[in-house]
């Protein structure tokens, strides 16, 4: 299995320093590299971009670099979600009550509500908490439910996923008004939130878009605002998380996960104690999950019932995972990005640029004001276009389902070949890879 | 005239290729036997003719049509019945409505009816009892009558002696032979004295293929023709 | 009755021994119980149309909700411009009755559409797939009845209120029954769950039809070899149960309680799949025994979080754990029978 493929591309490499140990990871990753480089350059990309002569086009296309933010920490979510649903094909539809646990943690020790933990606790080592809370949830939930497959499982994970919302919608102690939310009282926490090593002076930087910290003379050259600052420090904790899940799935361990969602009966019969491996890879994706609610905590300082352990926020990770692909653990960064994308570029207000401004820009004002069907185009515009992101995602979603059930990233990998060979589509059906 | 022919079929189980060429063909008026070791793909032929698991390659002819690729129920439809290996009765619905279910029309009902209870008296006791709640053998009495008041010219017979005490197979041979006198069968079945009793002609399928046929009078169950293929 | 207050001071305190007392009280009893039956009339009236696809084909259809959603606003379309402040309660019941025979005929053709051309495309796919599509299709129909509400000025997240002013006065009020008060409304929901079950029953257990739906919920191959067309029976039942559905959203409509509102969608959807799984798949049976089961558990609930417990989320939550406790104990429902419904 592994050994061959191994042995075939080193057979293919031959020898010399091409083949040594650094070149070939960085030939492995060289698409990660990538990758990572092009989120690194974005704030400056767009910045150049929307100050250019066609500024106006690049703002209505290429999202703010504040929206960037919240896509990074829930596509670190959506990356999770995958970790476990696509790898393992167990469809984790509680997923949503890992990332709340990780956000109201976060909150409530900000708000010196738990003893033993001052307000002022780092942020990273809530962030760990986090982490190790919401496994330690999904290892409860998972030891009744993984007791059952397919539908069921997805069921019984989200009934326990909605247990949880009911009971912190009315549970007084972490908020004054639960059902709005917890928020960090700015007296016991005024400062930010601050990403680096703890305890170290100038090692660390706070996010948020207020409390953030803003950087002055970077590399001698650029002022990076709040707003970048926290891009920054937030998309480092998402690579590594990124990362670290990646090695994961690479490893033996991985390979259990993936022959689980191929055949368990016969894994099972090999061997394996699918149990287990089903129950850790369940804590780890719930532990990244609880990272990624810790994020969004930090960042924003006030979280609802809603935007956190409503089964919505799963189905938000949900549509992130097909559209960029379910099983491909990037797909679902990639499918975030796209959804947002596209929700800035036809939101209502032109904060990011958008659609409307556009064509008002460059349409005339006779084409507009045409009579089509009754309603004037720009009527129609505002009915069907502007604001309702959530039309299009969904008719996407619906297409991608039927059409391309690998995603976007899926697809792509299938057509240029990639690490793992075994691909989503036949999770749910569709073409063979 | 034929009434049945399969012409070289290729039937696949995903990437298993389970029917590596079979050709057979049943005469209206016929009853022939499928004989073979288990495993060898002969509930598998019976699935294909009834395009439950279409061929990939060869023809299936019914009455002189290609009916390969069409869809399960208009085959059925055609007059092709089919009692399966595990009975497959419908356990949720009572025995009147298992009976009732197969057959295609409204006003061959009564006579339909009437005519599977003559046949198995114990139906018609039991007419109002949820079917799940019979005994094996009642239940293989209900599957057969379900194939018989379909108004088939074709019955494909799967085991039906399978898991059957003695007195019930007894029965249960009797019924089929009644049958033949007006309905041709392929009658797959393990239990050979009954099967050559039955059939006129039988095939013997190996590893996915034909590899001997005849007339039933020229063997019986322990000729040594057979014995190399259904050693168990 | 012993003064139990002897007793409790000791153990429990006093409040909670007070207020079981209470409960046991008969006219508090007869109130749940009408309560309990009016919420199970309306849980097996959102939860039939789903079992019935979910039995049939195992298929989830997460757009169940927003088609109950749907059913609504149209049902509730009607009866805003059929009645007037002028017109007598009997006839806004009628009008009513054949609102619903409008808004059933409505939602089945929109539901054998959206099978036809949508659906089927997955019947060869994990019912995964099917889950999965139902959802998008969640997400386009709550979208685009926003953008028609909208277009008419009405607020999406908001209850029609305009809707609820078509009732008869009588169903707005409280009825007395002998020593207890009730809401006329929750008699009549009771009514129409009545009717409503009842005439499903009948489809089921008296027609050819329902015969073929019940043959090839347990064994479609098996359906398929006896003549009958598996695929448009799919297709019938889809309807039906999309149709149900729009019908159990135009009784709805008329209560304060859910109200036509977009979150409508997501408000009926769960409490739908958690009656469906605690009936079991493939059973009406169990769907309306699991009804009577959690709609009284939520009155039961209710009465105590009015009364008791001050825990917003009491009934909700003890539904969740109802479904979860069921899950592990007996996971193919009270009255499934394991292997149908394509799991």
């Amino acid at each position: 299995m592994a050994t061959a493929d191994d042995e075939h591309t080193r057979a293919e490499q031959g020898t010399g320093w091409r083949s040594s140990w650094p070149a070939r990871y960085a030939r492995d990753h060289a698409v990660h590299l990538a990758v990572v480089l092009l989120f690194a350059c974005y704030p400056g990309i767009y910045h150049v971009a929307t100050t250019s002569q066609f500024g106006l086009v690049f703002e209505s296309f290429l999202p703010q670099v504040q929206t960037m933010t919240p896509i990074l920490y829930f596509g670190l979510f959506a990356m999770s979600f995958d970790f476990i649903s696509g790898y393992t094909g167990y469809l984790s539809f509680g997923h949503a009550v890992f990332y709340g646990t990780g956000a109201y943690l976060v909150i409530v020790i900000a708000n010196g509500k738990i003893p033993l933990l001052a307000a002022g606790t780092p942020f990273m080592i809530s962030v760990v908490l986090a982490a190790v809370l919401a496994a330690l949830i999904a290892v409860a939930i998972g030891l009744v439910s993984f007791r059952l497959t397919g539908v069921y499982f997805a069921m019984i994970t989200l009934g326990f996923a909605q247990v949880f919302y009911v009971f912190i919608r009315g549970w007084d102690w972490v908020a004054t008004a639960p059902r709005d939310g917890p928020s960090v009282s700015f007296g016991t926490h005024p400062e930010g939130f601050r990403i680096g090593i703890p305890y170290v002076d100038g090692a660390s930087y706070a996010i948020g878009r207020l409390y953030g910290s803003g950087l002055e003379g970077f590399l001698g050259l650029f002022d990076l605002s709040t707003t970048v600052v926290s891009f920054y420090m937030i998309g480092l904790v998402v690579l590594v998380c990124y990362l670290a899940m990646q090695r994961i799935i690479h490893s033996p361990f991985g390979r259990v996960m993936i022959a689980i969602r191929e055949n368990e009966e016969r894994a099972r019969a090999i061997g394996y104690n699918t149990f287990y491996y089903k129950l850790g890879a369940f804590a780890i994706s719930g532990a990244f999950a609880g990272v990624a609610g810790a994020l969004f905590a930090g960042y924003r300082r006030s979280v609802t019932p809603e935007n956190t352990f409503y089964f919505l926020t799963t189905g938000d990770a949900l549509l992130s995972s097909i559209i960029g692909g379910l099983g491909t653990l990037a797909g679902p960064l990639y499918g975030r990005l796209f959804e947002q994308g596209l929700d800035e570029f036809l939101s209502k207000g032109s904060e990011g640029g958008g659609l409307l401004p556009m064509l008002q820009e460059y349409l005339s004002r006779s084409i507009l004001e045409t009579n089509a069907l009754g309603l004037t185009i720009e009527e129609m515009i505002d009915a069907f276009i502007n604001g309702r992101a959530s039309l299009y995602v969904g008719i996407v979603f619906v297409l991608f389902v039927l059409f391309v059930p690998n995603g976007l990233l899926g697809s792509l990998r299938e057509r240029v070949g990639g690490p793992i060979a075994k691909l989503p589509g036949r999770l749910f059906g569709g073409e063979k890879p | 005239m034929t009434l049945l022919s399969l012409t070289d079929v290729h039937t696949y189980y995903g990437e298993s290729h389970i029917l590596e060429g079979v050709s057979l063909e049943i005469e209206a008026g016929e009853v022939v036997a499928l004989v073979g070791r288990n495993g060898v793909g002969k509930t598998t032929t019976i699935r294909t003719i009834l395009q439950l698991t279409p061929p990939r390659e060869g023809t299936v002819r019914f009455k002189d049509e290609e009916i390969a690729g069409e869809e399960t129920h208009e085959v059925a439809r055609r007059g092709i019945g089919w009692i399966p290996e595990d009975r497959r009765i419908f356990t949720q619905l009572n025995v009147e409505e298992n009976l009732r279910v197969a057959v295609p029309d409204r006003d061959a009902l009564r006579p339909a009816l009437e005519m599977a209870y003559d046949a198995f008296p114990i139906l018609e006791e039991r007419r109002d009892q949820r079917a799940g709640t019979l005994s094996g053998g009642q239940q293989q009495m209900l599957s057969l009558a379900r194939g018989l008041v379909g108004e088939n010219e074709l019955l494909l017979v799967d085991e039906p002696s399978e898991g059957l005490a003695p007195q019930v197979v007894a029965t249960v041979a009797e019924s089929l032979a009644e049958a033949a006198t007006d309905t041709s069968m392929l009658v797959v079945e393990q239990n050979l004295p009954l099967a050559l009793d039955l059939a006129d002609r039988f095939y013997v399928l190996d590893n996915g293929s034909i590899v001997d046929e005849g007339s039933t009078d020229e063997v019986s169950a322990d000729s040594e023709r057979l014995r190399r293929y259904l050693s168990a | 009755m012993i003064d139990a207050t002897l007793f409790a001071a000791e153990v429990v305190p006093l409040s909670i021994v007070d207020a079981f007392v209470e409960f046991l009280h008969p006219s508090e009893l007869v109130g749940v119980l009408v309560d309990g039956l009016s919420k199970a009339a309306i849980y097996a009236m959102i939860a039939g149309g789903l079992t019935l696809i979910f039995g049939l084909m195992g298929v989830l259809n997460f757009a169940h909700g927003s088609l109950t959603m749907v059913g609504a606003y149209l049902g509730g379309a009607i009866m805003v411009l059929s009645v007037s402040s002028a017109t007598g309660p009997m006839t806004r019941l009628a009008f009513f009755f054949v609102g619903i025979v409008v808004v059933f005929g409505a939602l089945s053709a929109v539901g054998g559409a959206l099978e036809i051309s949508l659906i089927r495309r997955l019947y060869d796919r994990p019912p995964i797939a099917q889950i999965l599509l139902t959802f998008g299709l969640t997400l386009i129909i709550d979208e685009l009845m926003r953008i028609v509400l909208e277009f008419y000025d009405l607020q999406p997240r908001a209850d029609w209120i305009a809707a609820w002013g078509t009732k008869p006065w009588f169903l707005s009020q409280r009825l007395s029954i002998g020593p207890v008060d009730v809401r006329g409304l929750a008699l009549f929901e009771i009514l129409m769950g009545v009717l409503t079950v009842g005439a499903i029953w009948a489809f089921l257990t008296r027609t050819r039809y329902g015969l073929f739906i019940r043959a090839g919920s347990e064994d479609s191959e098996m359906a398929s070899a006896l003549g009958i067309d598996v695929r448009r029976v799919f297709t019938v039942v889809f309807a039906m149960g999309t149709g149900v559905a729009g019908v159990a959203g135009m009784l709805l409509m008329w209560d304060t309680l859910w109200g036509a509102s977009v979150p409508l969608g997501a408000e009926t959807l769960l409490p739908a799949f958690v009656v469906v799984i605690i009936g079991g798949l493939g059973t009406f049976r169990g769907t309306v025994v699991a009804a009577l089961l959690v709609g009284m558990v939520d009155a039961v609930m209710t009465w105590w979080f009015v009364n008791e417990i001050r825990f917003t989320g009491l009934p909700e939550l003890t539904i969740f754990l109802i479904l979860v406790i069921v899950l592990i104990v007996r996971p193919q429902g009270l009255y499934g029978v394991e292997g149908v419904g394509g799991h």
